[in-house]
């Protein structure tokens, strides 16, 4: 085994990054009544951070480290935690040439098992029963070729099969069902739905605006030139009830409204410069889109729609993941340079920024672990 | 298992199947999730999953529940790491059969899941069982055992090759050989091969395929030893640890005739000491001192030498010039050089830990006393590497991570090189970030993140740099990943990770290639990858890894012969990881990582580990102090690189160090 995984030099390395400091909850803000935790992948610090929001305020509580080689980022990208919060998975973009994915135990940070996925693997989306992981292979600086995403048999972490979508997939979610495994192409224009159960392309929906329709299922697109009907989506979110998606086109400042069952789009809602991420609480009332190029937060009540936006702490706004009490929304803001990243955390009952948190550079991919009763700790 | 030795696969499986269009979200019937929820076994209806190669083995399973009834109606698939394409392991419906292919040789496990109910409602993938598969490689058609180069002398020995070639040609992966003499008063042969001429006459060496057992010969006709005078010259030796002495071999027959073409046996004996070697070309070279006889048999003949082996000098000092350390951002990579004001400066990239986003712009015209002066910030997180160039008029920073995610190369022009200023920058086709770059006259080249592509930018107005082209291993393939690049004009001597060290013509002309349109020229790959670094000085390339740990160590081809290099030699610190180099005047500098600076004597002819040898000449730790490292007595040497009689050199952990070193006068010549 050449590549031996070695953890501990990146902590050497960034010892001086771990610790500790808690931070005031925003003047006026009503203390949330329960802790909840959320990590965070920093994609150029090869760290992930374990965020920790409650009744005395935020902050970072602890620093994981991840990635191999010293001189050279690994780029931890993309982050979920499994759907019984006992594992969370973090993408490394940047292999030699494939990226991975690594799997750790919550709440003692052990490492648990490594997988080799596609190049500059991203967003992850676990099965609802945890046994399956779908991985896009973003392949963001590569040549534009046909991509795929990686699906992951989780107990053994075993990449099955690379089931290929479309050029630089992006932003996947799996349906509340399970059954459907929905992800885009920022470079083809696509919105591509897998079938779980088969692990194949069921449907295709082209988004270019006055082209938009049903694809063949082999029809794995090109990477397009720039236009303003392009859509460049980045991401799909489902509703609870598996009706409905949400993707956010970012390269038109809008979010289109899909009928799932149909890949119907049946409304675009304008935003502010780019739409990222997105993501709905689970009580179905709030669509939580980060803008990326506004560094803000339109929070939509659904499903009439009204918008209201919320600046962030920091600029190169990215990740969005919800509380499931749908009370609050925790926002990785990337920040530029070497300017450490931030967690916000948004109330969504008074659209507002309850309390924010420096972490390290370039947080990315953020996922909610846990709620517990306030005197409980990790 | 990585993508490489996925295709690589010993054991590689494909299973065909037919498919049938899909509908949307479409979940098995409850019936058959209730079938899968009950599965506790499966046998197979083939004890054991063994196909030959491009052949197919047709199988089923019965499935069984935890009483030990049969349980109709599931729906189950496999999948297996090496599979070409495990999507095809997984049938759309309820599956009678599956069918494996046989695509590369070897044996793997397969993973058997059926489709169950999953907690959360819907189906799920279980895991029911794992079991070893295995492809055999095509039948053996023949076995052929080469022409041996040495006659067949009564009393002398070597190693027969044989090959186990398939239907198809090539190789056989996992036969194996066994050998027999058909008269052992002629000869004897080992297990491994090697044969021993115990007598004259005529005899039959028969190498037996462990694979369909198929054999091949070779006749020998053995006679006696022709060799009655057999000397090594010089008898004696006088030299030192690392220094490389050819011993001349003479054997002559009884009317005084050269005898060529025997197989000599070299050996080589401590008389007071361990650790040399004698290569079967008669090279010696030692590793420790003392007095060691070396010995060389032709048949019952045997000639000798006594070599006295001297220590090298010992390790001279390395001291403390100067200081620029840096404790609030890794350090990366460095460049000195005389400014047109005449003044020497240093700059020094930043790389990920406390943000890398700046290149810092140090006056070293005192050596003594760094001294920063300024510093250039660009959209990045990490600048690694820093290039200034011939006539120090321009420079280029690298940039990763950039907020923008449009990477690329940022120009400086350096009309106040002690405040440089931005005047360009090239992100067409470079956004996927610029690990490292090599600036070849007026041609620039990058190392792309992205692509895996030697990028070649036209630099001959740095005001405005020009995509020309790029140069690539595989044009199409993924499957690669480039490092560094380096080269001195003639050639270029690319990285390439696990492909090893790509020598490209990029003004040689030997085989076509200019400095826009490099060419091929040679490939040269080692079992443990990682190939880093690359830098020629005479007819040597050293070579590093890179390798957790931190580790990996310097590899020395001879590249005399452009077209096939040769591993010779190593510098290995095993203690440490090797990271950026340096060759200037028959000296290797190497920043070890943990290990700081190693500074190595590399004159004259190079032949196995330099370091035992004691080549190394001087060390230094750059262990930063409390305060003035980001992360204090924790060296992480990055680069180093000999100016105007000094060494100057960069830590991630502690930044900016200047250091001389007492070069021993006494030198290999």
């Amino acid at each position: 085994m050449r590549r031996l995984v070695l953890t501990t030099f990146a902590l050497t390395v960034y010892a001086g990054t771990a610790g500790a400091q808690l931070v005031d909850l925003n003047p006026g803000v009503t203390p949330p009544t329960s802790n909840y935790w959320a990590y965070v992948a920093n994609e150029s610090s090869d760290l992930v951070s374990l965020v920790r929001f409650g009744p005395d305020g935020i902050e970072q509580e602890q620093t994981i480290a991840v990635g191999v080689m010293p001189a050279d980022l690994d780029g931890a990208h993309g982050m979920t935690v499994s759907p019984d919060g006992n594992f969370f998975y973090v993408s490394l973009a940047h292999g030699f040439p494939y990226g991975k994915v690594w799997k750790y135990a919550t709440g003692s940070n052990q490492l648990v098992d490594t997988t080799t996925v596609g190049l500059f693997p991203a967003t992850m989306a676990p099965t609802p029963d945890g046994s399956m992981l779908f991985v896009v292979n973003f392949n963001l600086h590569g040549n534009p070729i046909a991509s795929s995403v990686s699906a992951i048999f989780t107990p053994n972490l075993q990449e099955i099969t690379q089931i290929e979508t479309c050029v630089k997939p992006h932003g996947g979610r799996v349906n509340n069902s399970g059954s459907s495994h929905y992800s885009v192409c920022v470079a083809s224009d696509q919105l591509v739905d897998i079938s779980t159960s088969r692990l194949a392309v069921a449907r295709r929906l082209f988004l270019t605006r006055g082209s938009e329709g049903l694809l063949e299922t082999g029809n794995t697109g090109t990477g397009l030139s720039g236009n303003a009907d392009r859509c460049k989506p980045t991401w799909v979110t489902v509703t609870p009830d598996d009706e409905t998606l949400y993707v956010p086109c970012n390269g038109r400042g809008e979010i289109l409204e899909i009928d799932a069952a149909t890949m119907e789009i049946r409304r675009s809602i304008p935003t502010g410069r780019g739409p990222y991420n997105a993501d709905i609480s689970a009580d179905g009332r709030y669509l939580v889109v980060s803008l990326k190029g506004a560094q803000s937060v339109a929070v939509f009540d659904l499903p009439g729609g009204a918008e209201t936006r919320i600046s962030t702490s920091q600029p190169v706004t990215h990740g969005v993941t919800i509380s499931p009490d749908s009370r609050y929304a925790f926002i990785s803001n990337e920040a530029i340079g070497a300017t450490r990243g931030t967690v916000d955390v948004i109330d969504l009952e008074t659209k507002t920024v309850a309390a924010s948190v420096e972490v390290v550079h370039q947080p990315g991919g953020i996922s909610f672990w846990r709620m517990s009763n306030p005197d409980e700790t990790n | 298992m990585n993508h490489r030795n996925r295709v690589l696969a010993a054991a590689s499986i494909v299973l065909l199947t037919i498919w049938s269009p899909l509908a949307a979200q479409e979940e098995d019937a409850p019936d058959v999730l209730e079938a899968g929820g009950r599965v506790a076994r499966i046998a197979l209806t083939s004890s054991q999953l063994s196909v030959a190669r491009q052949d197919s083995l047709t199988f089923s399973g019965s499935f069984y529940d935890s009483d030990g009834n049969r349980v109709s109606g599931v729906r189950w698939g496999i999948f297996s790491n090496s599979a070409i394409s495990g999507l095809q392991s997984i049938k759309d419906s309820i599956p009678d059969t599956y069918l494996f292919w046989g695509e590369a040789p070897g044996t793997d496990m397969m993973a058997i899941v059926v489709r169950s109910p999953a907690p959360t409602g819907g189906g799920t993938w279980r895991l029911i069982d794992s079991i070893p598969v295995t492809v055999r490689d095509w039948p053996v058609a023949s076995v052929v055992i080469e022409d041996p180069q040495f006659a067949p002398i009564v009393g002398t020995s070597y190693k027969l090759e044989g090959t186990i070639l398939t239907t198809r040609g090539d190789t056989h992966a996992t036969a194996s050989l066994t050998w027999r003499s058909g008269d052992r008063a002629v000869a004897s042969v080992t297990a491994g091969g090697v044969v021993t001429f115990v007598g004259t006459g005529d005899v039959r060496i028969t190498a037996t395929s462990s694979v369909d057992g198929v054999a091949g010969t070779r006749d020998f006709n053995v006679e006696a030893n022709p060799v009655r005078q057999l000397t090594l010259s010089p008898q004696t030796i006088r030299t030192r640890t690392g220094d490389v002495e050819h011993l001349e071999i003479s054997a002559l027959d009884a009317r005084g005739r050269a005898v060529d073409n025997l197989a000599l046996s070299f050996s080589v004996f401590g008389l007071d000491s361990a650790g040399a070697e004698i290569f079967d070309d008669g090279t010696f070279v030692a590793e420790n001192p003392g007095s060691y006889r070396v010995i060389v048999t032709a048949g019952n003949i045997a000639a000798q030498a006594v070599v006295e082996v001297e220590a090298r000098a010992p390790a001279t000092n390395v001291q403390l010039v100067g200081r620029g350390p840096r404790a609030a951002v890794a350090t990366s990579d460095l460049w000195i050089f005389e400014g047109n004001n005449g003044r020497d400066y240093a700059y020094t990239g930043t790389h990920a830990n406390g943000g890398g986003q700046r290149m810092f712009v140090w006056d070293v015209t005192d050596p003594s006393a760094p001294d920063l002066v300024d510093s250039v910030v660009v959209d990045a997180r990490v600048v690694n590497d820093v290039k200034v160039n011939g006539d120090a008029s321009w420079a280029i920073i690298t940039r990763e991570g950039a907020s923008g995610r449009a990477n690329g190369i940022v120009v400086l022009s350096l009309d106040d090189p002690a405040h440089p200023e931005v005047i360009a920058e090239l992100t067409n086709n470079l956004t996927g970030g610029i690990h490292n770059v090599w600036i070849n006259g007026d041609v620039v080249y990058t190392v792309n993140d992205g692509t895996s592509a030697m990028d070649v930018i036209d630099m001959s107005d740095p005001y405005n740099p020009t995509y020309y082209g790029r140069w690539e291993l595989r044009p199409g393939d993924t499957n690669k990943s480039l490092h560094d690049v380096w080269a001195d004009g003639r050639y270029a001597y690319v990285s390439y990770w696990d492909d090893g060290l790509v020598i490209l013509d990029v003004g040689a002309g030997t085989h076509g290639g200019t400095a826009l349109e490099p060419q091929f020229v040679s490939r040269v790959s080692y079992d443990m990858g990682n190939t880093h670094t690359a830098w020629r000085e005479g007819d040597y390339v050293f070579v590093g890894d890179e390798l957790p740990g931190p580790s990996g160590y310097i590899h020395v081809f001879d590249v005399s012969d452009i077209e096939n290099p040769a591993e010779v030699a190593k510098y290995d610190v095993p203690e440490a990881g090797a990271h950026n180099i340096w060759v200037e005047n028959g000296t290797l500098y190497v920043a070890y990582y943990n290990g700081g600076l190693r500074i190595v004597d590399v004159t004259g002819e190079l032949r196995g580990d330099l370091y035992r040898q004691g080549r190394e000449i001087g060390r230094f730790s750059t262990s930063g102090a409390e305060g003035e490292a980001i992360q204090p007595n924790s060296p992480m040497a990055w680069g180093p690189q000999p100016y105007k009689g000094n060494i100057f050199l960069t830590d991630m952990n502690s930044g900016l160090w200047v250091v001389k070193h007492d070069r021993p006068v006494e030198m290999s010549p």
